[in-house]
């Protein structure tokens, strides 16, 4: 054996040894799971029907990059629409990528809203992307999304 | 059940028939998420979430909305309206242990 293969093996090594007990612990600390706990991936494909979301500056997510307290966090969503009865948004799906449970909220609207925008107050357990997924009368689904720095975590 | 406070605010303050408002409705809500745990007696907040709400004009249904707990304690719900002649805004939401609350306003156009 060279003696740069050994250095390797032995760095290898080392890693899985330091990591694995960190992800023990993780799975520990995280206490009981969510009943209604999903992936980011699973809930676009159920909201889209594995058809996807096609990323589009129509929708206007606003969100804080830095929230210093993630119990609470102001999410605004607005798209551009002249909500007619024939063009209107039919709904706005907003999703926390890295919350045990990514769906916040879904919004269903009709043409009686006069304007499609919608605002509340998110939980973010973590640092993550907060997106917003939004559903046309014709069927299309355009999508946004933004990083949120959260300083201290709003879950547990 | 307990009778909790909520607040649907429109927004400007006077508007006339046919005109895009905003409307906001609050309600002081816990949001449990039922994975948080009591630091004193160390046993699990049980889960009690607002899970739907309903926004009615007129007996027509404006917005509904389904909800699950990753939203903040005490949250708000702010959309827009059009104004249609004067009548009823009633919000009614459900939650996951079962309670309904209902609160409504009157819309008054002007002009």
């Amino acid at each position: 054996m060279q003696r740069r293969d050994f250095f390797k093996q032995l760095g290898a090594v080392a890693t899985i040894a330091a990591i694995s007990p960190a992800i023990s612990f993780a799975a520990e600390a995280k206490g009981p799971k969510s009943p209604n706990a999903l992936s980011y991936k699973a809930a676009v494909d159920a909201i889209t029907g594995k058809k996807g979301a096609t990323e589009s500056s129509k929708v206007k997510l606003k969100v804080p990059e830095i929230a210093e307290n993630g119990a609470v966090v102001p999410v605004t969503v607005e798209v551009e629409s002249p909500m007619t009865d024939s063009d209107y948004v039919k709904a706005i799906h907003i999703l926390a990528t890295k919350n045990a449970n990514t769906r916040c909220i879904d919004v269903y609207l009709t043409p009686a809203n006069g304007k499609a925008m919608f605002a509340t107050r998110i939980k973010l357990g973590d640092t993550q992307d907060v997106a917003a997924v939004v559903e046309l009368s014709d069927g299309t689904f355009l999508t946004a999304s933004q990083n949120v720095k959260v300083t201290i975590g709003g879950c547990g | 059940m307990s009778k909790r406070k909520s607040l649907i605010k429109i927004k400007p303050k006077k508007y006339k028939d046919g005109e895009i408002v905003k409307v906001s409705f609050m309600v002081m809500h816990p949001m449990e998420t039922g994975m948080r745990k009591d630091k004193k007696t160390k046993k699990i907040i049980p889960a009690k979430y607002i899970n739907s709400v309903k926004f009615d004009y007129n007996g027509k249904v404006i917005t509904t909305m389904n909800v699950w707990e990753s939203l903040s304690t005490n949250p708000v719900f702010t959309t827009y309206m059009k104004v249609n002649g004067a009548g009823k805004l009633s919000v009614t939401y459900s939650d996951s242990t079962g309670e309904v609350h209902e609160k409504s306003t009157k819309i008054k156009p002007k002009g």
